[in-house]
């Protein structure tokens, strides 16, 4: 096994064991997923309730137009609270504690405490994802199921959710304390959903500024359309931020 | 005290010319000194004379802004990630990850330098025994008194079994038992060719263990030389000359 590889994998572990261990993960999963949970009951429901009526029409929406792809809707408007509050301590924990020096001494270089610590929350994020997808894959025998929309949107998810938890280690790794990266995360994310929202209401649906909003590269993808150009467009962002993640923590050495 | 056994001909540490700015001063300034394999070194000085910055360079934390550090003949600053086998650091106050049991925490620190499967239970299983953590193994880091901290930081620091200790207050709230075990294991270390670099504030403390002296004010070098268990007096002359005239008449009078 290489040393990149070891470290790496050393620091994902470190940071999987402390997301474990404190009770904000616990508490944020059992609380979304509680949520996600009685949605679904409501949205089967309503799925159930309107049956009858579209089954009059050759080409009406399904199971998962009905219910799959709108849980995952609510995940990821959820996906806005929860990624920053779970990644808010990952590099400003340890510099407000005084344990980074203790990364640097093992001669862990920047990127792989970086990409460490992005692994362990993306593992969590995905877990999350996969345990929201439990609901709707639970009833895969007794209902007519639209794989490839399911995996396109699930692929749209778990880009958003890398690309978000890529934006939160990075604002935990400039801000001096925890709530503040919490608080520019969730800045940062909803300006990137809604940048757009002003060309859109004024009938623009093109142009850079379009190009910049997440929502055009998600909707699609929760349509059941795959674009690669959608997909380079979220790693993209992860990259960039990790890139700048890395950049400050680097820093971090030289400075302090 | 330097053991016979020590490989003492093989200079583990070589700082030439090492400088650092911090917070707009010169924190460490043209500091350059050799350390043995098997030597105990102290590092004295009053508040805010360089010894945690110089430490954390050593070990690896902090970056200097001049000067070059060899460890084992290897440049450090071009090779970072000697430090992982290389190196063990106790910094100042022994800072630890609040959420893990003292056994994850060995466990992380084994996995950060290199060590896994066997040869980390078997590192882990020496260490707490040798500095009887076992009743602490399941206690979270972030319950522990200062004093136990300090011990899970030692065993974090011996662990991997490095060329190189650097300790930053080791004796910080221990009581008189731990101390003389302290003294007790720096020794042991010294004696299977450790070379360990110890900074503090207590002159008892050099005098007990160490068998050289640096002494820093303002960042720069003023005294370094051998020290023995009955130079207590003399060191006191020399380290008060320096921190109270900021010179080295007193020391060479000494």
């Amino acid at each position: 096994m290489s040393h990149a590889f070891m470290h790496t994998a050393a620091v994902t572990q470190l940071e999987w064991r402390r997301l474990l261990v404190r009770p904000l993960a616990w508490v944020l999963a059992a609380l979304t997923l509680a949520w996600l949970a009685w949605n679904f009951t409501l949205l089967l429901g309503s799925f159930l309730a309107g049956q009858v009526q579209r089954a009059a029409l050759p080409d009406g929406p399904g199971f998962i137009d009905l219910v799959g792809v709108p849980l995952l809707a609510q995940l990821a408007q959820l996906a806005f609270l929860v990624v920053p509050l779970l990644t808010m301590s990952t590099l400003a924990g340890e510099r407000r504690n005084g344990t980074l020096p203790l990364l640097f001494a093992a001669g862990v270089p920047a990127w792989r405490i970086v990409l460490g610590k992005y692994l362990a929350v993306l593992g969590w994020l995905l877990l999350w994802l996969a345990l929201t997808l439990a609901m709707p894959l639970a009833l895969m025998h007794a209902t007519h199921f639209d794989w490839g929309k399911l995996a396109a949107a699930t692929l749209g998810l778990a880009l958003m959710l890398a690309a978000l938890a890529a934006v939160g280690v990075a604002c935990s790794a400039f801000a001096s304390h925890p709530a503040l990266a919490a608080a520019a995360a969730l800045v940062i994310a909803l300006a990137l959903w809604s940048v757009n929202l002003g060309a859109q209401m004024a009938g623009a649906n093109g142009g850079v500024i379009n190009w910049l909003a997440m929502s055009t590269h998600l909707q699609p993808l929760l349509r059941g359309l795959v674009s690669s150009a959608d997909i380079v467009w979220f790693a993209l962002l992860a990259v960039l931020a990790l890139a700048l993640a890395t950049r400050r923590l680097a820093a971090d050495k030289e400075r302090n | 005290m330097t053991s016979p056994l020590a490989d003492s001909s093989r200079t583990v540490l070589h700082l030439h010319r090492l400088g650092r700015r911090r917070a707009g001063r010169a924190a460490v300034q043209d500091l350059s000194l050799n350390l043995q394999a098997g030597q105990v070194m102290g590092l004295l000085g009053v508040n805010g004379a360089g010894k945690s910055t110089t430490l954390s360079m050593i070990a690896g934390a902090l970056r200097p802004d001049s000067g070059d550090i060899r460890l084992n003949g290897e440049d450090f600053l071009e090779h970072p990630e000697l430090a992982r086998t290389q190196i063990g650091w106790l910094p100042e106050r022994a800072p630890v990850w609040a959420e893990l049991t003292v056994d994850e925490h060995l466990d992380a620190h084994g996995r950060l330098r290199g060590l896994s499967g066997a040869a980390l239970r078997e590192a882990r299983t020496a260490i707490i025994e040798r500095l009887e953590l076992q009743p602490l193994a399941r206690r979270l880091a972030g319950v522990l008194s200062q004093g136990q901290r300090q011990r899970l930081g030692l065993a974090c620091a011996l662990l991997h079994r490095p060329a190189l200790l650097v300790l930053d207050e080791p004796a910080n709230a221990l009581d008189p038992v731990q101390v003389a075990a302290l003294r007790t294991l720096i020794r042991e270390q010294a004696a299977s060719s450790t070379a360990v670099i110890l900074s503090t504030h207590l002159l008892a403390e050099v005098t007990a263990v160490c068998d050289r002296v640096a002494i820093l004010h303002e960042g720069t070098l003023r005294h370094d030389g051998a020290v023995h268990a009955d130079d207590h007096a003399a060191l006191e002359k020399t380290f008060f000359g320096i921190a109270m005239n900021g010179s080295t008449e007193s020391a060479r009078a000494a």
